[in-house]
């Protein structure tokens, strides 16, 4: 008997996905802002009465909560984190104002400088070096340590970044440093580079592991509090939490590098729908999750998200630890379309839910995707919205159109909606050639996976834009990254830095650094409640030709046990170089097989495997026309004509519907454009695909 | 070559010829594609070349020409380049299109004399065919190689006395042929090459303008070839309305400034650029004479190309950034550039440094004029470096290494009406990546010792220039390092009476007794673990540095950008108080009366 439950929350929503004996259960609530963790609480009190229990009896035979949290996002976008200071080399005080030159616009010389998290007098060095390969240059100057560390206790510093030339190759000097700190300032938090992000450059590592510290205090007090609620509730087990990385890992885990979490809301879903993906024989995809304001793009191959770690900016912060890699787009139902210098804009800025469109009848004038899409006949003024809970309204759209689009480009209202609709997908099948930019992926080779509330709407025009044949919807699309949540694993995804000539790397060294972080991973999922023999795991290394400065990581061995290392060998170390060159052909079109490649850095991803919620259903059943409900007048694309209406809580597996047809779900509708028909698999999620007509 | 070439490549070009009619609905679309597709070439240069200048500093790239030669679109890169590379593809279109141009071929040129920037930055273009046969754009790339195979490992060379000396110069050369790659012409490259991380670098290059042109391909067939020449003479059309439209607004009148160069390499003195601005209605009319002439210079020359690359790049900064970058933009400017000046060489000059100065000081002059009306948008997109503070030396198998320099560091920042001069570099600069130690180190036998902000060296304002760095660096071995100290006594100009930034000031050998400050230009054989000292010269300041808020310059003492001495006697700010005690405050009465002499003795002096 299997209990999870994923809880992700939103900024209006908190979603819930419980799993028992492989049957899923699906719950709302409305956030609360001031403290998050209450309607965690509500929610779980919400599925307790719908399984007949009280909370206790629930919590208590719940194995497992996962949770997404948006709180580090929202610590550096509200920039209400911890007072925090800055240990670093001497010599190198200004990195992280430097920013290695990266400025967000090139042409703008009205672009304001970021809020620094550390300013000049709360940075201070130290007088110490280590080299490249671990040595001691220098050695650390402990009094004028104690000095510096003085100067940051007398500014009432409460989080203490320590962040040394080389740390990750000797980190001697960073932990005699904290030991200080924790003499002088014994209340500060302390963010070491060396367990933030053991690797180089100095800037990322040290920018990295200043948001940690930034961030640290608010996720860790979140999640203790949580935490604790859930306890004195009746929860058992320990709480785990969604990482940017796309795992879960435990919240003692994370008290090193509560940075982890950041971003972590996305890679719910994309972890979910490389799953959905996988039962349903499309392992590589492309995810779009399109909601109100944005539009978040990431893709899955071979049944895995793959995590990036390196050039990741997030609110003007460079943040590199391994995050699913989303591009995202200020598009939405609530952007807003407008005419600027004879040019249709739509976009970023987005009406939210409040006004929100002019179509919610909640006093928005300016007009939105939504409303064109209400215009052009997707959406109706008859159909329920949001699961019901509200009807649009036509009352004011035609006007906004008129007023800020129409008159400005010499056209009808409906033509606008139009051209609004065409410039939002244009929009986004840039952002999909973006994400797929340097990456070796041909979109035409993935199916389409479209999520969120709005993604359905142009799921397959965008899949027709990018010569994609096929297009997933999970009916579960609003609340699919609690959903997804369940699919995650417990993982554990580090690395060591090794710079070295290939065929040069010392075996034993290898091994070395992959024991060291196995026997890290396997303390922390054994603390986690997860045995060592569930524990499996995924030999990486970073390769590089000679002068390159991005790695790429290969797999050199097949998935193992955690502490199985019996592979490391002088032919793996020549099957990794052969992968290498390979992945190079693939990802840049070149190789230089004459030159030797080398290795910049050892990983592994230490991860177990868990229940998941079943994507695919157990039955078949025969394939037959859907009835509609009726017929309504709408522009898909090449002009109004009638669409088939259909009521998707109707509608079964086996179920099949052909263009030009509309599915309203609860909380989302799905657009059959021209040339594509849909039919519901055998788990109640819709599969489109191209017929080939136009 | 020469100025008849010159014209006829900077000559206004007319648009495509289509049957199309364009929305400007669908003309947005196509421009965000043109937009992205050069995103992704740019991607895939940087992600897979092998020089550090490339894939890890970003000096790269990519663009979209028409068949007639106009920029048609580009992606985010450095401004002056991105303006540089259409006059080489230019060159190609004017004199070797008759000789068997294909669908599948693919170019490369790097001749200054022949439309290119300088030797170092290659320009690989491929023409792009639609079905019907017709060329109609051109996917072009243009990269900064790390050698140029001149008498010099590097390619700057202080002492160069003609193109000949600097490296292989190529007029316009077919790398690829129907999709087949020569074989005998990247031989001949790679072997006129020191650097071998070369032979990666144009493989990587011809890939990702292979990559660009399947992308136009694709292009066409969605939106149909007519379409898309209709779009690229629409938003080059609508880029010169909105320039200006904007122009138009602009007090009609002219602007002058003079910009001084310390000296050229040889120690020819205060090197002249002058620029004038002239508006009239919506005529923005740049003219260069005026500049230098002198024959006997030697380094100071900057190619024809450049020098209409950089003007465009400061004028492209003094206008609402969301105006589309393309050769709308050209057709909006009248630019008189005077043969036989430093701002258009006669042939055969070298043409290395030259792009650097006095490249960069067109930019600043065009800045300083116009600064008088468009204060808020008066920012200097400029470095003054002189040349890349690079160390060079050879390993034991005589393969050559270099650390090029463009490592993490301040210099040039200068702040504008409101805001004070941040990060790095100015904001053109915003996409070069700066090396980083860590790296370096691993690659290369240095160590370097620091790199921080020096008090004192933004220029004083009520808008702060952000202070230059300080960079210095242990090299391991026996190496050879260069250096040309062009802002010592010329240092970056503050803009309406604010002052001057901190200068440049570069010292070799530091720490023995051999230690020197570089004067004028050097070519140093540094022994092994020498140690040498970049100060870079900090930005500059806006508006006088006595209306600075004194609560602003009290926190710059707390962080250490400015000294309480110079609080006092630069800003007439009076701090009680001790920084490291962080207990700073304002005296607010001795502040007042001591602004009150500073100024007074201020008025006296420009009296």
């Amino acid at each position: 008997m299997t209990c999870r439950v994923g809880v992700d929350i939103g900024g209006t929503f908190t979603d819930f996905a419980l799993l028992r004996d492989g049957k899923v259960t699906l719950e709302k609530t409305l956030s609360t802002p001031q403290d998050r963790s209450l309607a965690v609480m509500t929610g779980l009190e919400k599925l307790a009465t719908r399984e007949g229990q009280t909370l206790a009896e629930f919590l208590g035979g719940v194995e497992e909560i996962i949770h997404g949290t948006t709180v580090a996002d929202n610590t550096l976008i509200e920039m209400t984190g911890a007072l925090t200071g800055l240990l670093t080399t001497e010599g190198f005080r200004d990195e992280i104002e430097l920013r290695r030159g990266y400025k967000e616009d090139i042409w703008d010389v009205r672009l304001e400088p970021p809020p620094q998290i550390v300013p000049r007098r709360r940075r201070l060095t130290v007088p110490e070096r280590v080299l490249f390969d671990g040595s001691i240059y220098r050695a650390l100057d402990e009094d004028a340590a104690r000095a510096a560390i003085r100067r940051l206790a007398k500014q009432g510093v409460e989080s203490v970044a320590i962040s040394l030339l080389f740390s990750f190759t000797n980190p001697v000097h960073e932990r005699r440093l904290a030991e200080l700190v924790a003499e002088e300032i014994p209340e500060a938090e302390i963010s070491l580079s060396h367990e933030v992000l053991p690797r180089a450059p100095e800037f990322e590592r040290t920018s990295t592991t200043v948001v940690n510290a930034y961030v640290g205090p608010r996720v860790s007090r979140y999640l203790d509090r949580l935490s604790e609620r859930l306890h004195q509730a009746g929860f058992q087990r320990e709480l785990l939490v969604m990482q940017s990385s796309g795992g879960v890992m435990t919240r003692e885990y994370l008290r090193q590098s509560p940075i982890r979490v950041l971003a972590s809301g996305p890679a719910g879903g994309v972890v979910g729908g490389a799953h959905l993906g996988s039962a349903k024989d499309a392992p590589d995809l492309l995810c779009v999750d399109m909601g109100g304001t944005s539009y978040d793009v990431s893709v899955v191959q071979s049944g895995a998200a793959p995590a990036r770690s390196g050039w990741n900016w997030h609110h003007r912060y460079l943040v590199a630890v391994p995050m699913v890699a989303v591009e995202t787009l200020g598009a939405g139902g609530g952007s807003i379309c407008r005419v600027q210098n004879r040019a249709l804009q739509v976009g970023p800025e987005s009406a939210g839910a409040d006004p929100g469109p002019v179509c919610y009848g909640r006093g928005g004038e300016l007009p939105t995707v939504t409303d064109a899409n209400l215009v052009m006949g997707l959406l109706s003024e008859r159909s329920e919205f949001a699961g019901g809970s509200f009807q649009l309204t036509r009352r004011g759209v035609d006007q906004a159109f008129e007023r800020h689009v129409a008159k400005s480009l010499g056209c009808s209202v409906e033509e606008a909606a139009f051209d609004a609709w065409r410039v939002v997908n244009a929009n986004m099948t840039q952002a999909v050639q973006r994400s797929t930019a340097g990456r070796g992926i041909d979109p035409r080779d993935l199916t389409l996976l479209a999520y969120g509330g709005n993604g359905p709407v142009f799921a397959a025009i965008q899949a027709q834009e990018l010569g994609i044949g096929r297009v997933l919807v999970p009916r579960s699309s609003p609340t699919f990254s609690a959903l997804g949540a369940l699919a995650a694993r417990p993982t554990i995804d580090e690395e060591r830095s090794y710079i070295v000539a290939a065929r040069n790397a010392d075996l034993e060294q290898l091994r070395r650094l992959w024991r060291e972080l196995s026997e890290r991973a396997a303390r922390y999922l054994k603390d986690a409640g997860f045995a060592s023999a569930e524990v499996s795991a995924l030999h990486q290394l970073n390769l590089r030709y000679p002068g390159q400065n991005w790695s790429l990581t290969v797999e050199v061995a097949e998935r193992l046990g955690n502490n199985d290392i019996d592979f490391v060998s002088a032919e793996m170390r020549d099957t990794a170089i052969e992968r290498f060159h390979r992945q190079h052909e693939r990802e840049y079109g070149h190789l230089r097989a004459e030159e030797e490649p080398e290795i910049t850095g050892v990983r592994l991803i230490s991860s177990v495997a868990v229940p998941q919620p079943p994507f695919r259903g157990g039955f078949s059943a025969p394939v037959r026309e859907a009835s509609p409900t009726g017929t309504r007048r709408a522009n898909l694309g090449n002009g109004f004509e009638p669409a088939q209406i259909f009521h998707g809580p109707e509608l079964e597996p086996g179920h099949r519907m052909k263009s030009p047809a509309i599915i309203e779900e609860t909380f989302t509708t799905i657009v059959l454009y021209p040339g594509w028909e849909a039919r519901v698999d055998d788990a109640g999620d819709y599969i489109l695909e191209a017929n080939g007509s136009d | 070559m020469s100025e008849e070439i010159n014209q006829r490549l900077a000559a206004r070009r007319p648009g495509l010829e289509s049957s199309a009619e364009i929305d400007p609905v669908t003309a947005g679309i196509i421009r965000g594609s043109f937009e992205t597709i050069c995103f992704e070439m740019a991607t895939h240069l940087g992600r897979a070349a092998s020089s550090a200048i490339i894939n890890q500093s970003n000096e790269r790239n990519a663009s979209i020409i028409d068949a007639n030669g106009r920029l048609a679109g580009l992606s985010v890169g450095i401004p002056q380049l991105l303006f540089i590379s259409p006059m080489a593809v230019r060159w190609g279109l004017e004199f070797q299109q008759q000789d068997d141009w294909g669908p599948g071929d693919l170019f490369v040129g790097n001749d200054p004399d022949h439309g290119g920037g300088h030797l170092p930055d290659y320009t690989v273009y491929a023409p792009v065919y639609t079905p019907e046969g017709r060329l109609l754009l051109i996917a072009a790339l243009q990269a900064h190689q790390g050698d140029t195979g001149g008498k010099d490992p590097g390619g700057f060379s202080p002492d160069s006395l003609d193109i000949f000396h600097e490296g292989l110069a190529i007029p316009g050369i077919k790398l690829v042929h129907r999709g087949e790659k020569r074989r005998d012409i990247l031989d001949l490259l790679i072997r006129n090459n020191r650097l071998p991380s070369f032979s990666g670098d144009i493989a990587a290059m011809i890939g990702a303008c292979e990559l660009g042109g399947r992308r136009l391909e694709e292009l066409f067939a969605r939106y149909g070839s007519e379409s898309v020449a209709a779009a690229v003479n629409f938003n080059i059309d609508e880029t010169e309305r909105r320039f200006r439209a904007e122009v138009a607004e602009w007090p009609d009148g002219a602007y002058e400034a003079d910009v001084w160069i310390d000296h050229d390499t040889v120690g020819n003195r205060d090197v002249r650029v002058h620029v004038t601005c002239s508006i009239e209605g919506d005529q923005l009319t740049v003219d260069m004479t005026g500049s230098d002439d002198r024959p006997e210079l030697i380094n100071v020359w900057n190619t024809f190309s450049n020098s209409r690359g950089y003007a465009m790049a400061q004028l492209a900064s003094m206008v609402d950034p969301g105006i589309v970058k393309n050769e709308g933009l050209f057709n909006a400017v009248e630019m008189i550039i005077p043969y036989g000046t430093i701002v258009q060489p006669p042939p055969n000059k070298p043409a290395a440094l030259g792009a650097f100065h006095p490249a960069c000081e067109i930019g600043e002059a065009i800045c300083i004029a116009l600064s008088e009306i468009l204060p808020e948008r008066a920012s200097p997109q400029v470095y003054k470096l002189g040349m890349p503070n690079a160390v060079i030396g050879f390993d034991e198998q005589g393969q050559m290494w270099m650390d090029q320099g463009v490592d993490v560091r301040a210099s040039d920042a200068s702040a504008t009406q409101d805001i004070d001069g941040w990060g790095s570099m100015c904001s053109g600069l915003g996409n070069l990546m700066l090396a980083t130690a860590e790296d370096a180190e691993s690659r290369f036998p240095v160590i370097n010792l620091g790199r921080e902000l020096t008090i004192d060296t933004g220029g004083p304002g009520r808008w702060r220039g952000q202070p230059g760095t300080l960079n210095v660096k242990k090299i391991l071995e026996p190496t050879t390092a260069i250096a040309w100290m062009v802002s010592v006594e010329h240092p970056l100009r503050g803009l309406r009476g604010g002052d001057d930034a901190g200068p440049y000031g570069n010292r070799f050998n530091v720490g023995t007794p051999e230690e020197y400050e570089v004067e004028g230009s050097v070519r140093a054989q540094l022994p092994k673990d020498a140690v040498i000292a970049y100060q870079y010269g900090g930005g500059a300041g806006f508006e006088d540095a006595l209306l600075r808020d004194p609560q602003a310059v009290c926190e710059d003492v707390l962080d250490e950008y400015v000294s309480l001495e110079a609080a006092r006697e630069r800003y007439g700010v009076v701090l009680t108080g001790v920084v490291v005690d962080g207990d700073l405050a304002v005296d607010i009465g001795a502040t007042a009366k001591l602004r009150k002499e500073l100024g007074a003795a201020k008025a006296e002096r420009e009296r």
